[in-house]
């Protein structure tokens, strides 16, 4: 009997909360913002990832001659931000991608595995297809680029000219 | 009200979302009782499983505009539930470790020395002596009958690794019940 009431209670508390207008229907355009936003934030994150990795191969590669004595001045010097915020951004974004229905369906340890091959693969690509020199060169990310190649070492001062 | 019977739980919710938000006690009454029981299988009080399953009620009314009705009605409000029973227990701590790393394969098949309806009653006495993670599988199998693709749904867990999960609640439980009779 008691049980019996308290289904009723139970049903009657949700439904006057329904009925006074307690609780609301969130509307159909909040979860659309929501679900554009997950997507935004993967692919942000996954490009985010993909450009430090490629900053980090551009950093790490040895120029020119006596390469063992640069690499030691290049790793005391070298950009740990870079990597370390490309790691946090993996794993933000596999952890984004555990939202997803796949993500149980599908063996999610593959689609980590491959995600993180994918964007290591993409920051080298880049990489090969003379992005970094474009950068380099041209563009907002000029000065980054150049603190990057002159960290090894002072940068020169420019030779005076005489008249 | 009445026509609302003979309509599906995805036909109810269009209805209550766009027409009547009334007819969300349709809803109610379809699940109060399924949802009830199966809380309480999973926080062992009764007190708490009726705090689990309101809040649980009014969370898929405030979210009811994200379900896709060409899913399950029943898995999603089952996973809400979920959700809320494992709020409540990590906040009171009392339970026992979920023992994720417990997941193993076993060739030992109970239900060929048991009938399905003796497994049934074993699970129904011995239910509360297991851990939770195969407490969830077991009831949602045996007690409420639903299916692996829906028991995948509602946990997020792959339907291989609800098969696994379930033989080896069933070993587990032979275990805790053979105890118990000793006891």
């Amino acid at each position: 009997m008691s049980t019996k009431k308290n289904k009723i209670k139970l049903a009657e508390k949700i439904m006057s909360q329904v009925k006074t207008g307690q609780i609301e229907m969130k509307p159909k355009w909040y979860f659309t913002v929501g679900s554009v936003l997950l997507l935004s934030g993967v692919m942000a994150l996954s490009m985010g990832a993909i450009f430090l990795i490629n900053l980090t191969v551009f950093a790490l590669r040895g120029r020119g001659p006596m390469v063992s004595w640069k690499l030691q001045m290049m790793l005391s010097n070298f950009p740990w931000w870079a990597p370390l915020l490309a790691i946090t951004g993996i794993v933000v974004g596999v952890n984004l991608l555990k939202k997803y229905d796949f993500s149980y369906k599908k063996d999610f340890k593959l689609i980590v595995v491959s995600f993180i091959l994918a964007v290591l693969a993409a920051g080298f690509m880049i990489d090969k297809v003379g992005f970094n020199d474009h950068l380099r060169k041209k563009g907002r990310m000029k000065p980054l680029y150049q603190h990057l190649e002159h960290r090894d070492g002072p940068v020169k001062p420019p030779q005076r000219r005489f008249p | 009200m009445s026509d609302l019977s003979k309509l599906s739980d995805e036909e109810v919710v269009e209805i209550t979302r766009t027409k009547n938000k009334e007819a969300y006690s349709e809803v109610v009454r379809r699940y109060q009782e399924k949802l009830m029981r199966y809380a309480r299988y999973l926080v062992k009080d009764e007190a708490r499983a009726a705090d689990v399953v309101q809040d649980a009620f009014i969370k898929a009314f405030i979210k009811l505009n994200s379900f896709d009705t060409k899913r399950q009605f029943s898995s999603w409000i089952y996973r809400i539930v979920h959700n809320e029973a494992i709020n409540l227990i990590n906040k009171y701590k009392k339970e026992q470790p979920l023992l994720e790393d417990f997941d193993f394969e076993s060739n030992v098949n109970v239900e060929e020395e048991y009938t399905k309806k003796e497994v049934k009653k074993m699970v129904k006495d011995c239910l509360e002596e297991i851990p939770l993670l195969y407490r969830e599988p077991l009831s949602l199998y045996f007690l409420e009958e639903k299916s692996y693709v829906e028991i995948s749904d509602i946990l997020r867990i792959p339907t291989g690794t609800v098969g696994t999960r379930i033989n080896r609640a069933k070993l587990v439980m032979r275990k805790k019940c053979q105890l118990k009779k000793i006891k």
